[in-house]
């Protein structure tokens, strides 16, 4: 069933090539149920036992192996079946059918990122799920340039070839690459020469893809230009794939070579967590001004994988949920006031809750959970990060890191004043208030967000508990601080 | 009176080494005769067919032979698994590149045409045997001659320049290597591969010999720097024999180059004697793709592309292991079909006149044919070694075999490599779905023959198949003796 869920998404999402072009609306609710009919799946297989199938014997084996076991992995598989479906029930787009496909080939392609127990596997899917989006960002390309494709393209296959690269020297050197499930401390360690230059090369994809600053110029703009429904997963999934490797594959793996890259890391992580919550201050385009948003809490749980707390740790995983969920919230609603306004320029916006108070509402509460709001998700994952932090040592990081949090509250206000206060804007449309059908779409993320909030416990406490005790930090306490 | 009776030392078995490669030169002549007497209609399709069937038939007896590997005519042509797997790799190129002859030469030119194409093809396979110098002279100008006639066929002046400069440069080629073979026989004392291996064999003649036939080889292959030939002979010669050129030449050059690197050379001087053949592999991997950015044509962007796919091939032989060899042998098979199979969607927009192979013949074919330009990017993601396919399969199995043999600085250039291409390969995605790269410079038409898209299918299934099941068949090491 686990292999169902990758396979079936990728096949439907093809298979739906062959309807005729004007099926739009068929296509377009056969991908929500395709989500949500994942999304219940996915709510059963929890522990449910790994599934696998020979593929490489030589030069090292390689298998599809693929399962949730109880890490981080579930949690991600079902943020991503539920943001696909709610991003896909409110998508308005030309070609639906065509921009269905895509969406539906992303889905099983990032599932199967974070279902792999192989590393082989890992590397395949994770330069599959580009493909997608970069056909997305060229086909859907709001400008005349694919300017925007190319710089993701190439920053991301950057990244997933030096994965590649890696994984092919991991397997000569271990033998095998079926080891993201393995027990810890069955595998063999591998030298300090090796494991450096490969965990480096692991790194840089995920740095990539986080996006770690410097390496995150290709994010504003590709969030800019991607069609919100896809701007939402990606935002909320995608980017997440770098921190899910390196909390399965970085502190598994390799803990010798994290501790380290630790100085980097949280120099890296610290950059970016005060500079893009300072971009984030002066953007025009609402969409950039999440994106900025997103590298800031990105920083933040870098920090937090790389402090080896595990409370930090389990705040790090809660985080990334939390994130997930409120920025396809936050790309969701920008694309119903750019659907209403034919603009997301907060230069140009203004006004728009008084004509629009379930959109103003829905709004509020996914800003809200983006500042870290006690109650909703994001508070959740930032309060378990400082506080490991803190605990871990890092005292003054951790006062660092309290700063953008609190710019967090004056960019994602400001985002609200500029959209939904003040004077009406005489020269923009004037449409209806959301459907009930689009706040229906909204209403499983926010609740979510709700729920999250109130109890992070079993997210936390999913933590792959191995990759702490393999990283030989202090045994696990989520459940003192639940 | 005892009448002296002519004794021909060679048996059976001898015969039937080589029969795959027979039964593909009868088949040629077969086709002349039927061009003679079928109707001016039929003779075209009756040709291909002819082919094809020659083909599938030599295939099938060249797999009979698994398994039994025999030194035929005393060591000059060794069948075996090696010999095998790279025949083949020509039977499989050679059918599919038939399927793309709709339009190659004027009716009245097909059937030798088609004759000359097999021809070649069975110079190929003489030379995945060939384990004695003057077999491996024989395999490649059987190749090459035939080769030199075809790419002159296309009724424009670009043809005929492709085809003479094919014909000075490959022979300035075959020069080189010639006189390198004088030298290793000065050396040797002996035309067979086997005499070289022997221990006390390492003079400057030696060497020297064998830097020559090294130098030829790599002209055959294309890998820089002697790949200028490459680009301009692909984008004048008629596309089918492109097709045919761009993988049956490297087959059987590959072929020689393997069986020597890895057979023929003395234990103590192979390193030596091989090292400067990774760096070519090097920069053919760099050079290749970065000129293959610059390209509007998708014959010349193919060209570069397969300067550069060699070049991956090579890597695989580095340090010549045994799971190298086998890695190499996967590829090669893996590039056929993502080559030929990205060679059948161009003869799909070929009409005469006009082979469809400007870039701009791509232009919103996402929308016109979306069958076709779905398999196009199947193919493109296959030769940028993307997954889910053999390319990319292919990729991680030469990376893991360089980095075993100690070449990892081989393996990061392949990557970078690789980083580079995608760029030139995704161009072609994006003319073919981009909204705004402009009208389509081709008006919607039906393709002269539908017989490339069994090619398109073919391909693609296999490219997919290998991807996920890689059959990398062992017992493929080459032997001299």
């Amino acid at each position: 069933m686990i292999a169902a869920l990758v396979i079936a998404p990728i096949a439907i999402g093809l298979a739906l090539l062959a309807l005729p072009r004007s099926a739009d609306a068929v296509a377009k609710w056969t991908g929500v149920a395709v989500a949500f009919v994942a999304f219940a799946v996915t709510l059963a297989q929890y522990g449910a036992p790994d599934e696998s199938l020979r593929w490489l014997q030589r030069p090292f084996t390689a298998n599809f192996h693929v399962g949730f076991g109880t890490g981080p992995g579930f949690w991600i598989v079902l943020l991503l079946t539920l943001s696909t479906g709610c991003a896909l029930a409110t998508a308005r787009l030309p070609r639906m059918r065509d921009f269905v496909v895509q969406m539906l080939v992303l889905l099983g392609a990032m599932t199967g990122v974070f279902v792999a127990r192989d590393l082989l596997l890992f590397a395949l899917f994770w330069d599959l799920m580009l493909i997608p989006v970069f056909l997305t960002l060229i086909a859907w390309s709001p400008t005349k340039t694919s300017a925007t494709a190319w710089k993701y393209l190439v920053y991301n296959l950057s990244g997933g070839l030096a994965l590649l690269l890696a994984t092919a020297a991991y397997g000569v050197v271990q033998g095998s690459t079926d080891v993201l499930g393995a027990a810890p401390g069955s595998l063999a360690t591998i030298s300090d020469a090796w494991s450096l230059w490969i965990f480096a090369g692991f790194a840089f994809a995920f740095a990539i893809k986080t996006p770690l600053w410097p390496f995150h110029t290709w994010m504003p703009d590709t969030y800019a230009d991607l069609p919100p429904a896809m701007a939402a997963v990606v935002s909320a999934v995608q980017s997440k794939a770098g921190l899910y490797g390196f909390i399965v594959v970085g502190l598994v793996l390799f803990p010798g070579a994290m501790h380290a890259f630790v100085p980097l890391a949280f120099a890296l992580g610290l950059i970016g967590l005060v500079y893009g919550a300072a971009a984030a201050l002066v953007q025009d385009d609402t969409k950039r001004v999440i994106a900025y948003s997103s590298l800031s809490h990105l920083g933040l749980i870098v920090l937090a994988i790389f402090s080896f707390d595990p409370v930090a740790l389990g705040g790090a995983i809660v985080y990334i949920v939390a994130h997930g969920l409120f920025s396809a919230g936050l790309f969701t609603t920008i694309g119903e006031v750019e659907a209403r306004e034919d603009t997301r320029m907060l230069s140009r916006l203004g006004g728009l809750g008084a004509r629009n108070p379930r959109l103003a509402g829905g709004l509020t509460i996914v800003s809200l959970a983006a500042l870290g709001l006690p109650g909703l998700c994001g508070f959740a994952g930032e309060i378990l990060i400082l506080t490991g932090l803190y605990r871990a040592g890092y005292v003054w990081q951790t006062i660092v890191a309290l700063v953008p949090i609190v710019i967090a509250a004056a960019y994602m206000l400001r985002v609200f004043q500029g959209v939904m206060h003040g004077p009406e804007v005489d020269d923009l449309p004037q449409r209806e208030d959301m459907s009930p059908l689009e706040m229906l779409a909204l209403a499983p993320l926010v609740a979510a967000i709700v729920l999250l909030g109130i109890d992070p416990g079993p997210v936390s406490s999913s933590t792959a508990s191995r990759a702490v005790t393999t990283a030989h930090a202090a045994p696990y306490e989520t459940a003192a601080l639940r | 009176m005892s009448v002296p009776q002519l004794i021909v030392p060679f048996g059976n078995a001898d015969w039937f080494a080589l029969a795959p490669s027979f039964v593909v030169a009868v088949t040629a002549l077969v086709i002349v005769l039927a061009d003679l007497i079928l109707p001016r209609r039929v003779r075209r399709g009756a040709g291909i067919a002819l082919g094809i069937a020659g083909f599938a038939i030599a295939g099938a007896l060249a797999l009979r032979g698994w398994g039994h590997p025999y030194a035929a005519f005393g060591g000059a042509f060794m069948s075996g698994g090696f010999a095998i797997a790279f025949e083949e790799i020509v039977v499989v190129a050679g059918i599919f590149s038939l399927l793309l002859c709709g339009l190659l030469g004027r009716d009245d030119q097909a059937g030798g045409a088609l004759a000359l194409m097999l021809w070649s093809a069975s110079g190929a396979m003489l030379m995945a045997g060939a384990a004695n110098l003057l077999t491996i002279f024989l395999g490649l100008e059987l190749l090459s001659l035939a080769l030199y006639c075809l790419c002159a066929l296309a009724s424009r002046a670009g043809a005929r320049e492709a085809a003479l400069k094919y014909l000075i440069l490959s022979s300035t080629a075959s020069a080189f290597m010639l006189y390198g073979m004088a030298l290793l026989f000065g050396a040797t004392g002996s035309v067979s591969l086997a005499a070289f291996a022997g221990p006390n064999i390492s003079t400057t003649l030696f060497d020297l010999g064998c830097g020559l036939f090294l130098v030829g080889l790599c002209f055959k292959l294309s890998l820089v720097p002697f790949h200028v030939w490459t680009p301009d002979v692909y984008e004048g010669a008629p596309l089918p024999v492109t097709a045919f050129m761009s993988v049956v030449t490297k087959a059987g050059a590959l072929a020689v180059l393997a069986r020597f690197a890895y057979a023929a050379l003395p234990a103590a001087h192979a390193a030596q004697i091989l090292a400067p053949l990774w760096f070519v592999a090097a920069l053919s991997m760099i050079v290749g793709n970065v000129a293959a950015l610059a390209q509007h044509d998708i014959k010349r962007l193919l060209a570069y592309s397969g300067i550069a796919q060699l070049g991956y091939v090579v890597v695989a032989l580095a340090g010549t292991t045994p799971q190298g060899m086998r890695y190499a042998i996967f590829y090669l098979g893996a590039y056929t079909f993502m080559n030929l199979g990205a060679f059948a969607v161009v003869a799909l927009l070929s009409r005469e006149r006009d082979e469809g192979s400007r870039l701009g013949a791509f232009n919103g074919l996402g929308y016109r044919q979306p069958a076709l330009a779905a398999a196009m990017t199947f193919f493109l993601l296959a030769l940028a070694g993307l997954p889910p396919t053999a390319g990319f399969t292919g990729k991680i199995l030469i990376l893991a075999s360089a980095v075993s043999a100690g070449y990892t600085w081989l393996a990061a250039l392949l990557v970078i490599g690789t980083a580079i291409s995608v760029y030139a390969y995704f161009k072609i995605v994006r003319a073919m779905y981009a909204r705004t790269t402009g009208a389509p410079i081709l008006r919607p038409f039906a393709p002269a023959s539908a017989l490339p898209w069994v090619g398109v299918a073919i391909c693609a299934a296999a490219t997919l198949v290998l991807g996920l099941y890689p059959i990398a068949p062992s017992d493929v090491l080459p032997l001299v003796k």
